[in-house]
């Protein structure tokens, strides 16, 4: 899981923004490069690490997903999992040993051979430095537990049966053992190096890596994979250029300096999408909304309060504050996610309920406040602040809104005593595994910033335990499903919506894909081109 | 006046060690765990504890200090636990695109606001006055990060006159490094494609950068010619026949700059300080920019970094604004 970031908004360039619709059908037009042409892409969040063994983001992570190859890939919306490098792979029955097949054809950028010694080096390296991707395979894979059986095919032991190691999978980008061996500097596993320099397979190369301002990325002409779209009208390059502000996003699209953008506060979205020349990308996202409650102190320790607070919420605002582009949740768990059940009795505002709840309380007329802490600088989650005061009025519940930034509200968070009563959080799902999802709600999530609300619960502790290594796809989501009725029934949050996911583009961009798997901004680079003389 | 210089840099050493222990002391009472954040919102406790260990965040506080000092005396500023890389790399990379941002506002700042002080002084009380005051006084009080915005929307959007952000076109390679100021080494490289390109990037960020220095040159520049314009020496000059332009270019203006000077020392310091805004807005990566997403990160080194240097930036033009007032009025080279 990851934290939902988006650009700070600016209340100057909402309102002269109307003005720059004017200048929405630019002059300029995409960069290029001979008769090829390149895409440039702006988002807020810089680069700051390249290495896809240390670091990911949704931002890093699509730099990744360009240069480097994984032995399978997330595509489509629903996400499904395809081959990529590895042509194909088995399982034994209790799924503890997995064998990859890979491609004949792969290659590193240099010309090396992508073979099963690259491969089983990339995980040792990822386990070894045991930073970024470690924990989603550390607990259950030894760094000696990966075999390359040949040149072709690598095996992987595990301590215990996963079901969700497949789902892991496109997240372990495979890198060039050479390239990174001549860079080890004190035993650092090439992490120095590949921090700002690149060792992989991918359709991409890295041309000029400006971490807080620029990533050049250059077609690889001969990739072993293809080009979906065709040689002729593959990219030739492709610029991830980081700005900010909101509103000087908007600009770079407005004026053709940018072919697309991300990280669009709503009031840009609705004026720039019908704009000319300009195309929206609009897809329900996996990115779960909720106001976490401290359930060890203060009134939201009694779960009556906490269903009060859920019940007095009004839903409908949320969707309002995102100009309706946003789904209300119908379970801890998003849609998307493999074993998601709708749970009946999904608290809605029903103020009546709610003064029955607060009733059967410690705390019966209320007459206390509750602090909300939400993220400085980010709009969205400040407005939501105002509906909750709004909403507990009638309650007599008070509302003290705090913006802090976000290293001090998790720091916050990570203790039970110090975490606020109620704060608003955003969760990515990394993968489609149920278990990233379901371990928010498990003691062992005490001190991670989704785990804010210090939910204790033996049954939800146990019924998780046992889904994670419950290989009979049936028995599994019976648990996932009663982990959610369970969840829901205890209200450790208010459970809020999916946020869409958003993007603008030129209408020359072509070839854009959803797939609700990548993290926020995300986008996929490999199959998209530009179409236009 | 050696003695008088030695002083001076002593006294710089000290305010440096007293910036040192403040900027550490505020790094480390701010409630935030820079591993936690750095390992990332998955890691594990003991992935948590690995980065906690390398960057040395597990010793006491004390035993930080005192590294972070024997760091310091041996030019090492410690690793940013965000970008990975040392400190001082970070800042090589990133110092010289803040100091091509600020050379360039605070020369536009006195070749403008000089002459506007002096031009106002002359004519004071007259329309010229009145209007290059109130323009004074509106520069001072625009907020750069509004202001800012409106200038990209209506050169860059509106117009399309000058480019949104940024250093350089994206598809443009930049010159081959010399000292990392593109306007300087582009120039040195012969590519005047390349510095038209980085001129015309530099404009917006520069002109809001200076503004407020601007304005302040010109107020005090203005304030110090009305009194040297009504001293006797002047009244003195002109009785015998000097030409007025001389008396106000020469003769005046060198007595009104040593205020002025004082300014621009202060106002050195204080545009480095700025560039946090200007940086952000115009996404220029200098080292506010930097100083900025290290902050969000709760990556404090580099914030330590970035404060000294700025600091040590400010010291150094107080100081050779000091020695210049010792030149140039050998009374305060006596002074206690």
């Amino acid at each position: 899981m990851t934290h939902f970031t988006i650009g700070r908004r600016s209340a100057i360039a909402a309102g002269v923004g109307a003005a720059g619709l004017l200048a929405a059908d630019p002059a300029r037009a995409f960069e290029r490069d001979g008769n090829r042409k390149i895409m440039v892409f702006a988002g807020g969040q810089p680069v700051p690490v390249l290495d896809p063994h240390v670091r990911y983001d949704w931002s890093t992570r699509m730099i990744q997903q360009s240069v480097y190859d994984a032995l399978a890939k997330y595509v489509n919306d629903p996400p499904q999992i395809v081959p990529w490098l590895a042509e194909r792979w088995e399982t034994n029955a209790d799924q503890t040993v997995w064998t990859f097949h890979l491609v004949g054809n792969a290659k590193f950028h240099n010309g090396d051979p992508l073979d099963a010694e690259a491969v089983r080096y990339s995980f040792e390296r990822g386990l070894r430095l045991n930073k970024g991707v470690a924990w989603m395979l550390k607990d259950v894979l030894a760094p000696e537990a990966i075999q390359a059986l040949d040149v072709r095919t690598v095996r992987f032991t595990l301590t215990r049966p996963m079901p969700s190691f497949l789902t892991f999978i496109p997240l372990w980008f495979i890198v060039n053992p050479k390239q990174v061996q001549a860079n080890v500097a004190n035993n650092d596993w090439g992490e120095a190096w590949l921090t700002t320099n690149a060792a992989g397979s991918g359709p991409f190369r890295l041309r000029r890596f400006e971490p807080q301002s620029i990533i050049h990325l250059d077609a690889v002409a001969d990739y072993w994979k293809g080009w979906p779209q065709g040689e002729q009208r593959r990219l030739s390059g492709f610029i991830y250029r980081i700005v900010r502000e909101p509103a000087a996003r908007r600009a770079l699209l407005q004026r053709g300096e940018a072919d697309m953008i991300t990280e669009i506060p709503a009031d840009d979205f609705e004026q720039l999408k019908t704009a000319r020349g300009i195309r929206p990308a609009d897809h329900r996202g996996m990115t779960t909304f909720a106001i976490t409650m401290n359930t060890t102190k203060g009134p939201t320790a009694d779960i009556n309060v906490r269903k009060a607070i859920a019940h007095a919420f009004d839903y409908d605002a949320l969707i309002q504050i995102h100009n309706g582009a946003a789904t209300l949740m119908t379970s801890p768990f998003p849609e998307a996610i493999p074993g998601h059940v709708q749970v009946p009795g999904m608290p809605r505002r029903d103020l009546d309920r709610a003064r029955q709840f607060l009733a059967q309380s410690r705390f019966a007329s209320g007459g206390f406040e509750l602090e909300y802490v939400h993220v400085q600088g980010l709009e969205d989650p400040r407005r939501i602040g105002l509906t909750l005061l709004n909403s507990l009025q009638p309650l007599n519940i008070r509302v003290n809104i705090v913006a802090q930034p976000w290293p001090t509200m998790v720091s916050r968070g990570s203790r039970a005593e110090t975490a606020p009563d109620m704060v608003s959080v955003y969760v990515t799902p990394v993968s489609t595994d149920p278990d990233v999802i379901a371990g928010k709600y498990h003691t062992r999530a005490h001190g991670n910033f989704w785990g804010m609300h210090h939910l204790t619960d033996q049954q939800v502790n146990a019924w998780v335990d046992a889904a994670r290594v419950e290989t009979d796809e049936a028995k599994r989501n019976q648990l996932y499903a009663d982990i959610q009725r369970r969840v829901v029934d205890l209200q450790p949050e208010v459970f809020g919506m999916l946020a869409n996911r958003r993007w603008l583009m030129r209408d020359h961009v072509r070839g854009f894909a959803y797939c609700p798997l990548r993290l926020t901004g995300e986008i996929d680079v490999h199959p998209m081109w530009i179409d236009a003389a | 006046m050696i003695l008088f210089v030695l002083k001076r840099v002593a006294l710089t050493g000290l305010m440096l060690f007293g910036l040192v222990c403040i900027t550490f002391t505020v790094s480390n009472v701010a409630p935030s765990d820079p591993a936690a954040l750095a390992a990332g919102p998955d890691a594990t406790r003991d992935m948590v504890e690995t980065i906690r260990r390398e960057y040395g965040l597990d010793r006491p506080l004390p035993e930080q200090f005192v590294r972070y000092l024997g760091g310091l005396l041996q030019g090492d500023l410690g690793r940013s636990i965000v970008t990975t890389r040392p400190v001082t790399q970070d800042l090589a990379r990133y110092f010289p695109a803040t100091l091509e941002l600020v050379l360039l506002s605070m020369t536009l700042g006195v070749l403008v606001g000089v002459p506007m002080g002096m031009v106002s002084a002359v004519l004071k009380n007259r329309a010229p006055d009145h209007a290059t005051r109130f323009v004074a006084v509106s520069l001072v009080a625009l907020p750069a990060f509004w202001f800012g915005i409106l200038l990209q929307l209506l050169f860059s959007v509106q117009l399309e006159w000058l480019p949104t952000s940024g250093r350089l076109e994206v598809a443009t390679p930049p010159p081959p490094p010399l000292t990392g100021m593109l306007l300087f080494d582009s120039l040195a490289s012969g590519q005047w494609a390349t510095f038209g390109d980085a001129l015309s990037h530099a404009v917006l960020p520069a002109l809001v950068l200076s503004f407020p220095c601007l304005a302040s040159i010109l107020r005090v520049n203005r304030a110090e010619m009305i009194e040297v314009l009504g001293s006797d020496y002047v009244t003195a000059a002109r009785a015998h026949g000097i030409s007025r332009l001389r008396v106000v270019c020469v003769l005046a203006l060198r007595n009104a700059m040593l205020p002025t000077l004082a300014i621009i020392g202060l106002r050195w310091g204080w545009m480095l300080g700025s560039t946090v805004l200007v940086e952000t807005v115009f996404d220029w990566p200098g080292i506010g920019l930097y100083a900025v997403s290290s902050a969000i990160a709760g990556d404090f080194k580099p914030v330590m970094g970035v404060t000294l240097l700025i600091g040590l930036n400010f010291m150094i033009a107080n100081l050779i604004v000091d020695i210049l007032y010792g030149v140039l009025d050998p009374r305060l080279r006596t002074a206690p």
